[in-house]
This record gives structure tokens, sequence and C-alpha cells, in this order.
């Protein structure tokens, strides 16, 4: 390795260490609501409630669960199906992205402050 | 860089098809694979290593065709063409090249240096596009996973291609010696 890939390497750590805040904007709050956005429609379920939701998104429709005080996507069309093997996420901040169906699953607190902060 | 040989020729057409060739395989097999995590955008980066050798042994252009073109085949093999999936593809794939082509001049970066700064690029534009296409920041909340995956991932294909770029004038001769 080279000097000049040392350096490489160093700004690579320093821009992952500098992006964290990024990740923690939305956590160290109560869990409240999930906040389902499609390209169609965006949802607000509290967690505290049990509901399935069905999101039309770009390629097909991701079914959302949300009950017993978490969200998971239970079903999608999309080709690799990262959302459905994210599984189940209860904390505040956390995220499930269906990127081919343009679909979001996020955790949000009781004022569901990072809408304003992160978009 | 290495002297290279002039786009037109056709020893340099020959390569920039046959690294496409691998690169698209390899990209291939690559989508076949389940991916190791749950978050958009990673992946090992295989196919990176058939752009970084385009990057060394024939020149800059080469490379971003080697990459592009990659993306394209890769795309109709597995019907992403056009799709969300192809747009993250395209943009991960532009922006590492335009890293890699900029510290490709600069003496002191290795093939190492190049491949952990194209997967972090290649990461970072899927990250943005992907939020782009969802119309919400949720994608940039795995940044910082992304960003450290990417460094290691990075780093195994840079050591893999100077392995390579070193033992392939072994092989072939006409790829001469870095």
């Amino acid at each position: 390795m080279t000097r000049g890939d040392r350096i490489v390497v160093a700004v690579v750590v320093i821009l992952a260490i500098a992006a964290w805040p990024l990740a923690g904007l939305a956590a160290g709050r109560a869990a409240a609501v999930a906040v389902i956005t499609g390209p169609y429609a965006t949802y607000r379920v509290p967690l505290d409630t049990s509901r399935r939701v069905d999101v039309r998104g770009l390629e097909s429709t991701v079914t959302v669960v949300v009950g017993a005080g978490s969200v998971r996507v239970a079903e999608s069309g999309c080709r690799d199906r990262l959302c459905v093997r994210r599984g189940a996420i209860d904390a505040a901040g956390a995220a499930i992205v269906c990127a081919p169906n343009g679909v979001t699953v996020r955790i949000g607190g009781r004022d569901d402050a990072p809408d304003a902060l992160i978009r | 860089m290495r002297p290279t040989p002039s786009s037109g020729s056709a020893r340099a057409v020959a390569m920039v098809a046959m690294l496409v060739a691998v690169a698209a395989v390899l990209g291939i097999v690559e989508s076949s694979l389940v991916p190791a995590l749950p978050i958009p955008g990673v992946r090992l980066g295989l196919a990176n290593l058939a752009v970084v050798l385009a990057l060394s042994l024939v020149g800059r252009a080469a490379a971003l065709r080697v990459s592009v073109l990659r993306v394209v085949v890769v795309a109709l093999a597995t019907g992403a063409l056009g799709g969300p999936a192809f747009a993250m593809a395209l943009s991960g794939a532009v922006a590492s090249w335009v890293v890699m082509a900029w510290l490709a001049g600069l003496r002191t970066v290795s093939p190492i240096g190049w491949s952990v700064a194209g997967a972090a690029a290649h990461v970072s534009a899927q990250l943005v596009v992907a939020s782009l296409i969802t119309g919400s920041g949720a994608a940039l909340l795995f940044a910082p996973v992304s960003l450290a995956l990417a460094l290691g991932c990075g780093l195994v294909i840079g050591y893999a291609s100077r392995l390579l770029l070193s033992r392939l004038p072994l092989v072939y001769p006409e790829f001469g010696t870095r």
C-alpha cells in the first residue's frame, strides 16, 4: 500500500465516521409511529396498533405489517427482497428501504421530527 | 500510469471487449448471489476488478466504457434495464469511475487506493439515488455502515487487482509490467 493509498483509506474512514450522525439523527427518541413512504402515498401508522398496509410501489406491491411495537415488510415483488430480509425493526431511527419499489419504512418519534431534519 | 495503447487501436478495442465480457460475467454471478446484508447498494463489487484492470492497462476512456457497458449487459441479463435498480447501478458505476480516473492520474495512489475510493463513491452515489427514488432520506441512514463495508470490499478488490496485474504478464507477456 502506497502513501496515497493510506490517505484514501483515511479519507473513507473519516467519511464513514462523519456520516455517523446521519444514522444517529433520528435515534434516541421513543419509537411511536411507522412512517411508510411510497411513490404514490405516505402512511403513518402508530406502532401500538396492528395493521397491514399494501403499499403500491414502482414495480410491485409492498406489504408492510405493523404490530406489537415493530414493523416489517412481509412481502414484496422486488428482485433481491432486501426489504423482507431486513426483518422487523422497532427502534427509533431504524429504516427499511425497498429501492426497486421506491418504498421506505422508518420509525419516528411522537412528533416525527426526522421528517423535517432529514429531507 | 504506464503507456497505454491508443483508444482506437485494435488491441485496445479487443482488450475493452474482453474486459466488458469479464465484468459482465462477474456482475451477473454477483447479482445471482443473495446479498450478504439487507442494505441497498452493498456488494463485493467483483465487476470493479475489470474496471480497475481497464484503467491500469488501457486507460480512462476504456475504463468508462467497460464500466457502463457492463452495467447495461448485466441489466439486460437480469431484466433490470431502465428500472430503479438500473439507475442505482449506473450512478454507482459513473461515480466510481470519476473518482478512480482522477486518482489514476496521481502517481502516489495505486490500484488499491483506486478500488477503495471507487467503492466508497459507488455506495455513496447509490444511496443518494436510492434516496431520490424513494423520495425520503431513509436510505442515507445506511451511509456509515455502507462506507465501512465499502472500505473492506474496496481493499479486497484492490489487492485482488494488484495480484492480477502482477501475474498477467507471466501468462500474457504483451501486458508488460507496471
